[in-house]
């Protein structure tokens, strides 16, 4: 799908290029942050990965609970889902020695108290990973800035939904 | 926020080129809400305008840094193309869809070729311009009848 084009000029760099010149980067900075990675403590993007994985499961224990609720929370239950395996994958490659951490179970969410409670927890844990990818983008490389970019953003877009 | 005296980010040419697309699509999006106005019911009028606005205020915000870094910014075209005709209020959301996605896309790639150390006033226009499509873009994707309202990844190419 083609964006929009001006009159006579094209405005904007066509989508596929974009998306060219941005695999390239990846490339490029993918190289650099496994050679400057830290290799002791957390890696960064585990408390992402906790909170999207978090969300995914109380997102999706209430939508079990719920059935009401599932139309509106399944979406946020993907979308979350989405956001730990691509932050997962991204810790896999720069730090395999944390790797044991990263496939580590996480802990089934219990069932919510009620439906409202549930939305209610979601938006602020929604809020929360929004500010927190959002921070974390203003400091990390390259590549993780974008990835964070749009978790934070997707974040913000769930809890208008949930608003 | 930023004050006329400061520095501009250092703008290679790789992230000076993804600094003008994204300008272009700030230029785009500002002229496809003109158009998605006269199609929409008034109950909407309010979101067009606040969306509108958000664009033309990063748009301005853009100009600013790039003058700084003494790059002459393009001016807007006098008209777009729609990637489909825009006839009633699906199809006039669906555009206001696709200036979004184009402006989340280009803002991501702003954000992939910033460095930490330099590229914080970049990266903090790209976070609010791909968080802004993505909570603006529900409105629109309502009216369109698209799900999921909100894209996994915005800005990575792949939302419809």
């Amino acid at each position: 799908m083609s964006g929009i084009v001006g009159g006579d000029t094209r405005v904007g760099t066509p989508r596929r290029t974009v998306l060219q010149g941005a695999a390239a980067v990846v490339a490029v900075t993918g190289l650099a942050a496994a050679g400057c990675a830290r290799d002791e403590g957390p890696d960064e993007l585990e408390a992402p990965l906790a909170a999207a994985r978090a969300d995914a499961a109380t997102a999706a224990a209430a939508a079990a609970a719920y059935p009401d609720l599932a139309a509106r929370l399944t979406p946020v239950a993907d979308a979350r889902h989405a956001h730990a395996d691509a932050l997962a994958a991204e810790i896999r490659r720069a730090r395999p020695d944390r790797a044991p951490v990263v496939d580590a179970t996480p802990a089934p969410a219990d069932r919510p108290a009620s439906a409202a409670a549930a939305l209610t927890a979601l938006r602020g844990s929604l809020g929360t990973a929004r500010d927190a990818a959002g921070a974390l983008a203003l400091t990390t490389a390259s590549y993780r800035c974008g990835l964070l970019t749009s978790v934070a953003a997707s974040c913000a877009g769930q809890a208008t939904v949930l608003a | 926020m930023t004050t006329p005296a400061a520095p501009p980010p250092p703008l290679s040419g790789d992230l000076q080129a993804a600094v003008l697309a994204a300008l272009g699509t700030e230029h785009a999006a500002v002229w496809s809400y003109g158009l998605v106005s006269a199609f929409l019911p008034t109950a909407d009028t309010a979101a067009v305008t606040a969306a509108s606005l958000a664009h033309r205020e990063r748009r301005d915000a853009v100009v600013a840094l790039l003058a700084r870094a003494g790059v002459t910014p393009p001016t807007a075209a006098a008209a777009y193309r729609p990637p489909s005709p825009v006839t009633d209020a699906t199809s006039a959301a669906v555009l206001a869809i696709v200036a979004e996605d184009d402006v989340a896309a280009a803002w991501r790639a702003v954000a992939e070729r910033t460095e930490a150390d330099t590229g914080g006033e970049l990266r903090r226009l790209a976070l609010d311009a791909v968080t802004t499509s993505a909570t603006t873009s529900v409105t629109w994707r309502r009216i369109a009848g698209r799900t999921p309202l909100v894209p996994a990844f915005p800005g990575d190419g792949s939302a419809t």
